[in-house]
């Protein structure tokens, strides 16, 4: 194992991604991924009032949405795309279902960490770059991982609680 | 069928989000170590949470007491390993702080299981032959951190059988690389300045970290962190990180190292570790490991 420590301050150059932005898989990946070889029929649409107080009550989680975007698979079973309000962004997944309503599993479609709503500003990125122990920051560095505060799922289990809902009050007529 | 196939993906478990990236692979291959990495955490996840009826820790929590629990060797290995690391700091590292952090509002209490001796501690914890685990006392274990190490690790295996040139899993914060070239990690918190931009450059090992404030919200977010021997919450050492070869003694030496700050070198030194804390009185500061 090898491992240095750097604290970067002063400021010549740009980092050009201190959040992490990863974009995962686009929805027909995900499709692909979770249902290999089916074929999907899109049966999205706008959630009506009642669906919502019903959705929300079975729940208790608030419907921020108003729209199912679902799909029924050739081979059994509903691949639903929705997002999430993490600490600072939305994050994308996908949920599939097997054909008895049961999660048969989760994939994130694009996720970003970033702490503190200062960072994605560029007049304060711009004032770090550094140098210590020898090491650089350059502009194109990628900093694909932070290590902090552990990052809760909890919202993102809330989602699928959710859309578990959804699914009982809209798909499983 | 896909043109092409992610390196990295991510899912929720252990509580977090995990990334888990493997690269120099084909587009099979990546996948299929990619999902095996993804099913053994989410094997270790299903036997050491502390909040699923079902895991070993809740039917050690619940049963123990009374008769020995047979577990799962991953399980076994756990608590071995963390036994250990509670002798080695004379208790400062104990997962049996659960009922603590139940009173505190950071876990749910157990269900169906009988109320904790308060005198209970890691010691109470009897390794029995057979995979076989006994509790001396009533006691509620919490495998927490230590737990998502460990399955970074487990999933870090996985993942090298399929020999990448490069991979990472990360588990919220908790993470391991390997292969070619370093892996640059931001620390990350609302626990030192906004102004301070620390990073670690890792190549072949783990990091973790933890964060204590006296801020009750961050505590939510972040965990809490008992000193086992007294009782008190750690305070002294407001952020600490932990390089180590595996991914399980980054995550349990943080807590060590944020109860004794640089009094742990010792203990670091016996896992290869070094951590970097920040306080806002000392600032930043790097314990290396010595004997």
């Amino acid at each position: 194992m090898d491992a240095r420590f750097l604290l970067l301050a002063g400021a010549t150059a740009v980092i050009a991604s201190p959040a992490c932005a990863t974009v995962y898989m686009s929805v027909q990946q995900a499709q692909a991924m979770m249902f290999p070889g089916a074929k999907f029929t899109d049966v999205s649409r706008a959630l009506t009032d009642d669906e919502v107080s019903k959705i929300e009550n079975m729940s208790d989680a608030n419907v921020l949405n108003k729209r199912i975007n679902a799909w029924k698979v050739s081979t059994g079973g509903w691949f639903i795309v929705d997002e999430v309000v993490g600490k600072h962004e939305f994050i994308p997944f996908a949920l599939a279902l097997d054909s008895n309503g049961a999660v048969k599993d989760i994939e994130i479609l694009e996720y970003r960490e970033a702490y503190g709503g200062d960072i994605r500003k560029p007049e304060w990125r711009a004032q770090f770059t550094g140098k210590k122990n020898g090491a650089t920051l350059k502009d194109g560095d990628d900093i694909q991982n932070i290590s902090g505060a552990t990052l809760s799922s909890k919202h993102i289990t809330d989602g699928v609680r959710r859309l578990l809902a959804t699914y009982a009050v809209v798909l499983a007529y | 069928m896909l043109s092409s196939w992610p390196t990295e993906r991510a899912k929720p478990l252990l509580g977090t989000v995990v990334r888990v990236r493997a690269r120099g692979l084909d587009m099979a291959t990546t996948h299929q170590a990619l999902d095996a990495a993804f099913q053994e955490i989410a094997a270790i996840h299903a036997l050491m949470s502390f909040h699923e009826d079902g895991s070993d820790v809740s039917r050690l929590n619940r049963e123990a007491w009374q008769s020995p629990v047979t577990v799962d060797p991953r399980t076994y290995e756990v608590l071995v390993h963390a036994c250990a690391l509670s002798a080695m700091t004379e208790g400062t590292f104990d997962v049996s702080v659960a009922p603590q952090l139940v009173a505190r509002g950071h876990l749910p209490k157990p269900h169906g299981a009988p109320e904790p001796d308060r005198s209970a501690i890691w010691r109470d914890i009897q390794f029995l032959p057979d995979m076989q685990i006994k509790f001396a006392k009533p006691l509620w274990l919490d495998l927490g951190g230590i737990a998502k190490g460990y399955a970074v690790d487990r999933a870090m295996d996985v993942l090298k059988a399929y020999a990448p040139t490069q991979a990472c899993v990360n588990a919220g914060g908790d993470l391991r690389v390997t292969g070619d070239g370093r892996e640059r990690v931001r620390l990350g918190s609302d626990s030192f300045p906004s102004q301070d931009f620390p990073i670690v450059d890792i190549h072949e090992g783990s990091l973790a970290s933890s964060c204590g404030s006296v801020s009750g919200r961050r505590y939510e977010r972040s965990g809490l962190h008992i000193d086992a021997r007294s009782g008190n919450t750690a305070l002294p050492v407001q952020f600490v990180s932990v390089a180590a070869p595996r991914c399980m003694d980054a995550d349990a030496l943080t807590k060590v190292v944020m109860a004794r700050g640089a009094c742990a070198a010792k203990v670091l030194a016996r896992f290869g570790a070094q951590a970097v804390v920040h306080d806002a009185q000392f600032g930043w500061r790097e314990v290396k490991g010595h004997a």
